[in-house]
């Protein structure tokens, strides 16, 4: 029998394409320097895909590829190989690997691991994205929504809402630009971002207003800090939306068919 | 984009079909429980019986009015039956010498005579229910029934070709339809066709337009759209190729067997579109056009289809694709890095919105299969649904007819725990 394409591994490495000019512009900016950086990451993620599927037989991803790209982006810098590579074993094996490997995971693996560096080394400084590499996010969603392993829904509705904050001026250009990696990198993930229409939306609406709201009040954070905290907080929120989606479609189907 | 709609065109190679129409009724011909399904059955003949076209060959033993009948005329060569009684198959040889059976006709006043006849000139197989597929129940009064005068499912015959100048017996037919169901009849026909002009207009009818990509056209998503199925609300779907035939059967008292089919797939050195009947023998609809080399024959479509020696009972499509080699064993750290023991997890994408027809929340859907989350599956339509219509989501998530297996068993499940 032939089979279609849209398995775990081919949205993996198309998720992973369509991060390409991001990562690629990221790389001529930053120097090869974050190469290193880059390939030590997916080597801790690799060597745990690994025990966990000589341990409890669960088959690896090339999901990794893309968890290694966030993390080397967005981590704080000067940590150490030590604290490096503790952020990342955390993150990859308490956000993916217990829960079943990628696909079953409620919390995207590179933003724990990025939150728990946060918390972990506040003195670490984050950096600062440069502006070329933001433009390069713009790309990166556009393959990203029109092969279609990124949420549509949750991108335009981020996109509107953060252009209506940022010309407002309630935003500030860095925060806008790091928001704007991290949508990309982070938060439009198809698996822990909502699953519904209505979902995605609220997801992308509340993911804008955590951002402007850290953005107004959270004096001293580094902009990567802010947008890192705001994906976490608006993931952990999204099956939430995803209830309230269905529970609005079911009760719509109640009352035009009688029946679902 | 408007007018195609939702859904997606799946691609499958076949080669170029030769443009001629030709009626064959092959020399062997088998009687088969329509689908997978498998029922006590009664046999009326016995092996070496001459039997007309059309003749009752088996009843169903819990409901002896419901008939199989022949495809065509023939001797009744092999009766098989599995242990339980069920029904595996009838084989017959054709020998025209039979004849045809003719019932008497019906006033179209009665709908109990009017089941009486569907059921004892064999269209009663012809006609799938859901929840849960397979024939109604004789006495079940339908909530709706779907007619589908549009296929998208590739490779399918198009069954506007099939009406072309049978307006007037798809016109009894769907009034004789009207009788029987308690709500409205629903005909699905593409969309940029002209609405079919039937010479009489019959109340109750209502037309719904499909786009071109596929599932647009498959029963099971246009009555989760436009009327869902429930455990006491049976909603019935039948071909409008078949519609047709009980306008016949109601005018002349004779069920008409043939039906167009289209056979496509890689194994072919030619497609072809040709008319037969149910139960034909697809090894001699296929003789003269596979290409060489070891072929898998199977009844259905490229995404539903099912290896099998005889069309089956709803079938209009026969699928030959080339029989690849068994793989070789590999080692166990290359097959333990490619394939896990359970199904991969689905990543929610556009692509499975899409293979829904964009109508349910696909992911939600998906996983409560998964799960076998009854409660959940019921609420978001699953008992609309049948394994025909999450072929194409099994398809283009590469699952290997895991999902359809998924649905079946939890079909199942509800069948045994709601409606017991």
């Amino acid at each position: 029998m032939k089979q279609g394409l849209w398995n775990r591994e081919t949205v993996a490495l198309m998720t992973f394409a369509a991060l390409l000019p991001l990562g690629t512009f990221w790389l001529w900016f930053e120097g090869t320097d974050m190469l290193v950086r880059l390939f030590m990451t997916l080597l801790v993620i690799a060597v745990w895909q690994l025990i966990f599927m000589l341990a409890r037989a669960q088959s690896p991803s090339f999901s990794c590829l893309v968890t290694a790209l966030a993390i080397a982006m967005l981590a704080p810098e000067e940590l150490g190989v030590f604290g490096l590579t503790f952020g990342i074993s955390f993150g990859v094996v308490m956000g993916e690997l217990v829960f079943g490997g990628w696909g079953r995971n409620v919390v995207n693996p590179a933003t724990v691991a990025l939150a728990f560096l946060g918390f972990g080394f506040p003195a670490a400084p984050w950096p600062v994205a440069e502006v070329p590499v933001a433009w390069a996010a713009i790309p990166a969603a556009i393959l990203g929504t029109t092969l279609g392993v990124m949420p549509a829904a949750l991108v335009m509705t981020t996109v509107l809402l953060g252009a209506v904050a940022a010309s407002t001026g309630i935003l500030a250009e860095p925060i806008v630009q790091a928001a704007g990696i991290v949508l990309v990198l982070l938060v439009a993930d198809p698996v822990t971002s909502a699953a519904t229409t209505l979902g995605r939306c609220l997801h992308g609406a509340l993911y804008v207003a955590l951002v402007t709201l850290f953005g107004l009040g959270w004096s001293g954070a580094a902009p990567f800090q802010i947008a890192v905290a705001a994906a976490l907080l608006s993931s952990l929120a999204a099956p939430s939306f995803d209830e309230l989606a269905m529970k609005l479609w079911v009760h719509h189907r109640r009352r035009r068919h009688g029946r679902t | 984009m408007h007018r195609a709609g939702a859904g997606l065109t799946p691609e499958f190679p076949s080669p170029i079909e030769r443009l001629d129409s030709i009626d064959i009724i092959t020399e062997e011909a088998a009687v088969q429980m329509p689908g997978a399904q498998t029922t006590r059955v009664t046999p009326l003949v016995q092996e070496g019986d001459l039997i007309a076209k059309g003749a009752a060959v088996a009843c169903l033993r819990h409901a002896p009015d419901i008939c199989l009948v022949a495809p065509i005329a023939g001797r009744v060569a092999q009766i098989s039956v599995i242990p339980g009684r069920r029904l595996s198959e009838i084989v017959l040889f054709r020998e025209d010498q039979g004849g045809i059976q003719r019932h008497g006709t019906v006033s179209s006043e009665s709908p109990a005579a009017l089941r009486r006849l569907m059921q004892a000139a064999g269209v009663w197989p012809w006609i799938r229910r859901r929840p849960f597929g397979g024939m109604p129940a004789p006495n079940e009064a339908p909530a709706a029934i779907v007619v589908m005068a549009a296929d998208t499912r590739p490779y399918a015959p198009s069954p506007m070709q099939a009406l072309e100048g049978r307006e007037e017996a798809f016109a009894r037919g769907l009034a004789a339809l009207g009788q029987i169901s308690r709500g409205p009849v629903f005909v699905c026909w593409p969309r940029g066709m002209p609405a079919m002009q039937l010479p009489t207009t019959i109340p109750d009818v209502r037309w719904i337009s499909c786009g071109s990509r596929h599932p647009q056209a498959s029963p099971g998503i246009r009555i989760h759209r436009d009327i869902p199925a429930g455990l006491d609300t049976p909603v019935w779907d039948m071909h409008a190729e078949d519609v047709a035939a009980l306008g016949d059967l109601l005018e002349t008292g004779e069920l008409p067997m043939q039906r167009r089919i289209r056979i496509s797939g890689a194994g072919l050195r030619e497609g072809r579109s040709l008319r037969t009947h149910p139960g034909a023998d697809l090894r001699q609809l296929t003789q003269h056009i596979v290409a060489s080399g070891p072929h898998i024959l199977m009844s259905g479509g490229h995404l539903d289809g099912r290896a099998a020696r005889w069309l089956g009972q709803r079938h209009r499509q026969v699928t030959v694709l080339p029989r690849t080699a068994q793989q070789q064993r590999r080692h166990w750290l290359i097959h333990a890095l490619t394939k896990s023991a359970t199904l991969r997890p689905v990543i929610p994408t556009a692509a499975l919105t899409q293979s829904f027809g964009a109508v349910l929340p696909a992911p939600a859907l998906i996983r409560a299969l998964g799960a076998g989350d009854s409660e959940a599956a019921m609420a978001l339509g699953a008992l609309s649904l049948l394994e025909d219509d999450v072929a194409l989501a099994d398809y283009v998530l590469g699952a290997g007819g895991e999902i359809m297996l998924q649905l079946r068993s939890l079909l199942d499940h509800i069948q045994a725990e709601y409606a017991g």
